[in-house]
């Protein structure tokens, strides 16, 4: 009964019910949400960290953050934006918050997983990748990856990113150029 | 100077997207991919990115989205408790410390034992200092010792209880 309850247990019980209007989402829109990205985002931050421990860690984070927010999207790509760009705050807080650098420790046994008709070929590239990776600032690969591994625009790009379209141009094509130097491959997938 | 950007860089770009390169391309594409700069690193790098992303989403061992959704609420509804408790506790803290004050300021007025052991006391401090170095301080004392000594208690506690209050939280 309500005459029974202390002053602070209708404060708290207020807090409470106001905790759960504050998601914008209900369950379903989340989970579904959820499906379609969690994969997408765990990828950017395991190679964005360099680290799948901590991507695990931050991806569950970057989704509450994200509910938490209590921000109207116009639009998919606008709410998808969004959560890059908490995804990306939160790698970086993570990386200033460890003392020494992390080790970019991506190739590891997980690869004998890929699905590849080529095992030896498949593991061999993304050694490769993984080392070249590894070479580039935390930013050059957050940038590369959601320009050709999200297909997302300059404009896209500089918000998650918290840059200005007009500089983020040149940044992308240098770290463009130093990452496909450090790969050495031509077009037609084999070495220069 | 090498240029920046390509026309066909978007062209190309989504060649790779969608598995389309290289054969599934225009010949013409390819072409002019063979002799531009720009484009043949894109290429090179959106297929190492889709292989890596391949490798991801095979590796990536995401959490059901029941259970984060779960968590999600149930971390809310603690941080929201946690919130709203707070000032509460701040609250609580300050009346207990008022309460205590009061309590010795009644118990200094009223005990004929306090007012005697305070007497000893300041004729003590009288006796160290001489009534010449102190004369406004053991002037107050002796009229007011009990209402100084709980403001003072008050003003040591309260931020004593405070301080302990926003540590525990």
């Amino acid at each position: 009964m309500f005459h029974d309850m202390t002053f602070t247990d209708v404060n708290r019980g207020h807090a409470l019910d106001e905790a759960s209007a504050g998601f914008m989402m209900d369950e379903d829109t989340f989970r579904a949400f959820y499906e379609r990205t969690a994969r997408g985002i765990w990828g950017y931050l395991a190679r964005v960290s360099g680290d799948r421990q901590l991507a695990d860690d931050l991806l569950q984070e970057t989704y509450y953050r994200f509910l938490r927010a209590a921000a109207t999207y116009e639009s998919e790509s606008h709410r998808r934006n969004s959560l890059y760009r908490i995804a990306t705050n939160l790698a970086r807080d993570a990386r200033r918050r460890s003392l020494t650098r992390i080790p970019f420790s991506l190739a590891g046994n997980d690869i004998e997983r890929v699905p590849s008709r080529d095992h030896a070929g498949a593991m061999e590239r993304m050694t490769d990748f993984t080392r070249a990776m590894s070479q580039l600032k935390p930013r050059e690969r957050a940038m590369l990856w959601l320009a050709y591994g999200e297909g997302n625009s300059y404009r896209e790009i500089a918000d998650v990113l918290g840059l200005r379209p007009a500089s983020l141009k040149p940044m992308l094509f240098r770290a463009r150029q130093r990452l496909a130097a450090l790969l050495g491959r031509t077009p037609e997938e084999g070495k220069r | 100077m090498n240029p920046v950007e390509c026309e066909f860089e978007s062209e190309v770009l989504a060649a790779a997207l969608q598995s389309r390169w290289p054969d599934r391309v225009d010949a013409q594409l390819r072409a002019h991919v063979a002799g531009c700069a720009v484009c043949s690193d894109v290429i090179v790098i959106a297929r190492a990115i889709d292989d890596s992303r391949e490798e991801a989403y095979a590796c990536a061992s995401v959490p059901d989205s029941a259970r984060v959704w779960w968590h999600a609420q149930l971390r809310a509804r603690r941080e929201a408790a946690q919130t709203a408790g707070r000032p509460i506790t701040a609250a609580q803290v300050m009346a207990f410390a008022c309460a205590v004050g009061l309590l010795g300021a009644c118990f200094g007025a009223t005990s004929t034992w306090f007012q005697s052991a305070l007497g000893t006391v300041t004729s003590a401090v009288m006796g160290l200092n001489g009534k010449s170095l102190l004369p406004s301080a053991t002037a107050l004392m002796a009229e007011h010792g009990a209402l100084v000594l709980a403001t003072a208690a008050v003003l040591f506690l309260v931020p004593a209880a405070v301080y302990w209050a926003l540590l525990r939280d």
